[in-house]
């Protein structure tokens, strides 16, 4: 140790300085959102070719029936790891060295902090506001901010609760209406049989918090101006709180099994969880439980008949094709991005091949989703339950730029009310508390409202 | 041996100083080869000081400088503006204040003091036994100890949570039908199950560092022992263990570390178990911090942060050990 003299102590510690003073110069964001000038299509003759990341099985498939049809835009597609298990980090990363795709697959709920890394193209000024009529309207609103839209919608999970008939007639129910029946079942249910539930409530998985919150009417977040107004404690949200601290202090849901776990799966399978509300896409996932083929149907989701500005059902997941800041070909790619979500040949494709969500599209649900399903008894629930789903949302529900941040800190806090620390109602109330800042500690201003 | 040798310096003729170029420049040749000698180590070093630089130094110094970088916006997505610049010590300030970042580094600690000594004293009984004179096939046993830790972790996480999750786990099962109920993945069980993961992954990997040191103790050392009349456990106790302490302390300070860094394993079961939030671990709060909240500067704050810990931890552990040597 000797050797380490203090004068080499110094020099390094100068060293380090300088490197500090250079490097905090670098930052991880880009410029601000560009909000003028467009870069016009290209000439005619020119081949455009483009670059599609996304999550989606099988896309270069669909992408390969538009490449057909359209020598002059060639769209390749190059999957990335579904959302925040890595494809926003590659994304992210991306825009912070100024390269990346021209579309990218970016969910509903995560555009606006696609924004805050400016890195999506105000898709307004590309000719989105001709075709915006065709989407479903909530899904349109969910992406507009600041007078423009920034992103194409692309599936979405208009929600709905499959259930087993067999399990829920041997304590003499249906499918339940509202919240109170579904509470009255959960109860029957788990006192028939304490190893089965209704449901499974994810408690680390916020999202079906929220979406029940925002069919409650709730709205948690509002731009206005410059600033973000959050009021996540209003009486919608604290009625769907109170309703699920319940059902959570009855032990009549089970929080264990989060859906899509593979211990939920089990248990699907065993008979012991008699239903699931979730989005449309839910569907697909179910079909993987062994020794439930068949049993199960479907029914519109629970409804708060006792809260008067509730909506008959609310968004779980959705995702959208957003074209990216760094798009040499905004106009193509946006091109390419509507044929895929609107017509009847771009929906038919991204369900056979990618299993998308929900079709964005108001007038075409798909072929494949107007017949019924063997899976579900050939009930034809496309069209008698979801259809008329994607319609009853709450149109004034925004994603704040840190939607994941307040579902993670929600999500942190909901795992201590399974051990007794809380409630949910505290919960979201203390989480509120903890917004503001948040949005401070990104540089943004907000206040509470509530 | 002459022949190769011949054939190597032969080979040097061609990149100039050829054979016969030490003597052609007899004149020149004090100074000359007094500079090469001073130069060769660097350019010897060079190819590993260009990486080590590259990919450590400046890493190291980029992510302490992020740590002291905040970002500024005005509007609602920093339309009107946004700027980055030194935000003095707010990232670590934010680190701190944060509960559930303070309370990842008390669980990983209470973690480490419970798993590191379960797990070195398993890897001593074991590297003794193995190593013992009654030990039969101590080369297959070796090898089957060691194996867990040929496995990475993701994978192993993976393994060990089909055993620990309700409906698929014959363990669960088979305590079931005794009617014991166990939950592995509950908010008071699963750091523990965690550990078990762990101490089956690195145990048999403690247990050959030790082992290599018990094999570098001489013979007689042995003999002269059992001539006085020490027994299996007398020489365990009296003679091996004493001599084994430079590779336990060496196997204790890098558990230390890695307990710190405790990532994968509570990363993989978080999506069976609803008891790991997303700050469990200090390393997984750096995670959260970077790749969900997108907030490369409070990441780089807390990474930091576990690095000092574990400098200090490893400093500290190490300073009593030595001072215990020394009375």
């Amino acid at each position: 140790m000797t050797t380490l003299s203090r004068r080499s102590l110094l020099r390094g510690g100068a060293l380090g300085a300088a490197g500090l003073a250079g490097l905090a110069g670098c930052g991880t964001v880009g410029a601000a959102p560009t909000t003028t000038g467009t870069i016009p299509p290209a000439a005619s003759g020119e081949v455009v070719r483009l670059q599609y990341w996304a999550w989606l099985k099988d896309l270069q498939q669909v992408c390969d029936v538009w490449n057909a049809q359209r020598p002059d835009i060639q769209v390749e597609a190059v999957w990335i790891p579904g959302g925040n298990a890595g494809g926003y980090q590659k994304l992210f990363a991306a825009i912070a060295a100024g390269s990346g795709p021209d579309l990218a697959q970016v969910e509903m709920r995560n555009v606006p902090s696609f924004l805050l890394q400016s890195g999506l193209v105000d898709v307004s000024r590309y000719g989105f506001d001709q075709v915006a009529g065709q989407y479903d309207r909530a899904l349109v609103e969910q992406v507009s901010f600041l007078d423009a839209a920034w992103a194409v919608p692309q599936d979405s999970g208009p929600m709905a609760t499959f259930y087993r008939p067999d399990l829920l007639e041997e304590v003499g129910a249906g499918p339940p209406a509202t919240w109170a029946e579904w509470l009255e079942t959960a109860r029957a249910v788990h006192a028939a049989d304490p190893n089965r539930w209704l449901e499974s409530f994810p408690v680390g998985d916020t999202s079906v918090f929220l979406a029940y919150a925002s069919q409650a009417g709730a709205v948690w977040f509002t731009p206005e101006d410059d600033r973000w107004l959050v009021n996540m404690t209003d009486d919608a949200t604290m009625a769907v709180a109170r309703h699920f601290d319940t059902a959570v202090s009855e032990g009549v849901v089970n929080t264990s099994l989060a859906p899509y776990s593979p211990g939920w799966f089990a248990a699907v399978g065993d008979g012991r969880i008699a239903a699931l509300t979730s989005g449309s896409w839910g569907d697909a996932l179910l079909e993987g439980a062994t020794g439930a083929e068949g049993l199960f149907r479907v029914a519109p989701m629970p409804v708060w008949s006792d809260l008067p500005g509730s909506y008959g059902s609310s968004y779980l997941g959705g995702s959208t094709a957003a074209l990216m800041a760094g798009s040499e070909h905004p106009y193509e790619a946006l091109e390419f991005a509507t044929w895929m979500t609107t017509s009847p040949e771009g929906i038919d494709a991204m369900i056979r091949y990618s299993g998308i969500g929900w079709s964005p599209a108001t007038d075409y649900i798909g072929a494949a989703r107007q017949e019924g399903s063997e899976f579900f008894g050939g009930q034809a629930y496309g069209t008698e339950v979801f259809a008329p789903a994607a319609q009853e949302q709450n149109l004034d529900w925004t994603w704040p730029p840190i939607a994941q941040q307040v579902m993670d800190g929600l999500g942190d806090r909901f795992r201590t009310v399974v051990t007794g620390g809380t409630t949910m109602v505290d919960a979201v109330a203390a989480m509120e508390g903890d917004v503001v800042e948040i949005f401070r500690e990104k540089g943004l201003s907000a206040e509470v409202v509530s | 041996m002459s022949a190769p040798t011949a054939a190597r310096s032969a080979a040097r003729g061609p990149d100039g100083r050829g054979p016969g170029g030490v003597g052609a420049t007899t004149p020149a040749r004090g100074r000359g080869r007094s500079s090469a000698v001073r130069r060769a180590p660097w350019m010897l070093m060079a190819p590993f000081l260009v990486i080590f630089t590259l990919s450590f130094l400046l890493p190291i110094v980029y992510a302490v400088g992020q740590s002291f970088t905040r970002v500024e916006r005005s509007g609602l997505f920093g339309e009107d503006g946004t700027t980055s610049g030194f935000g003095g010590l707010a990232n670590y300030r934010q680190a701190l204040e944060g509960t559930a970042f303070v309370e990842s580094v008390g669980r990983v600690l209470l973690f480490g003091v419970v798993q590191v000594t379960v797990m070195i004293v398993l890897a001593t009984v074991l590297a003794l036994l193995l190593e013992s004179a009654s030990a039969r096939w101590p080369g297959a046993f070796r090898t089957i100890y060691f194996l867990p830790y040929g496995i990475p972790g993701v994978i192993a996480t993976i393994l060990w949570s089909f055993l620990y999750v309700p409906g698929l786990s014959p363990v669960v099962d088979v305590a079931g039908l005794l009617g014991i109920d166990v939950d592995f993945l509950g908010p008071s069980t699963v750091l523990w199950s965690i550990a078990n993961i762990v101490t089956w992954a690195y145990a048999g990997y403690n247990m050959l560092i030790i082992v290599a040191q018990l094999k570098s103790i001489p013979g007689d050392l042995y003999e002269a022992a059992r001539v006085d009349g020490a027994g299996p456990l007398r020489i365990a106790w009296s003679l091996q263990l004493p001599l084994i302490r430079p590779a336990l302390l060496l196997a204790i300070v890098f558990s230390i570390i890695g307990t710190l860094q405790l990532f994968a394993e509570p990363q993989v079961l978080q999506s069976v178990s609803t008891a790991i939030s997303n700050e469990y671990t200090p390393n997984l709060a750096a995670y959260n911090s970077a790749f969900n909240n997108n907030d490369y500067g409070v990441a780089a704050a807390q990474s930091v942060l576990i690095a000092l810990a574990a400098f200090v931890l490893s400093g500290l552990f190490l300073a009593l050990t030595n001072r215990k040597d020394r009375s």
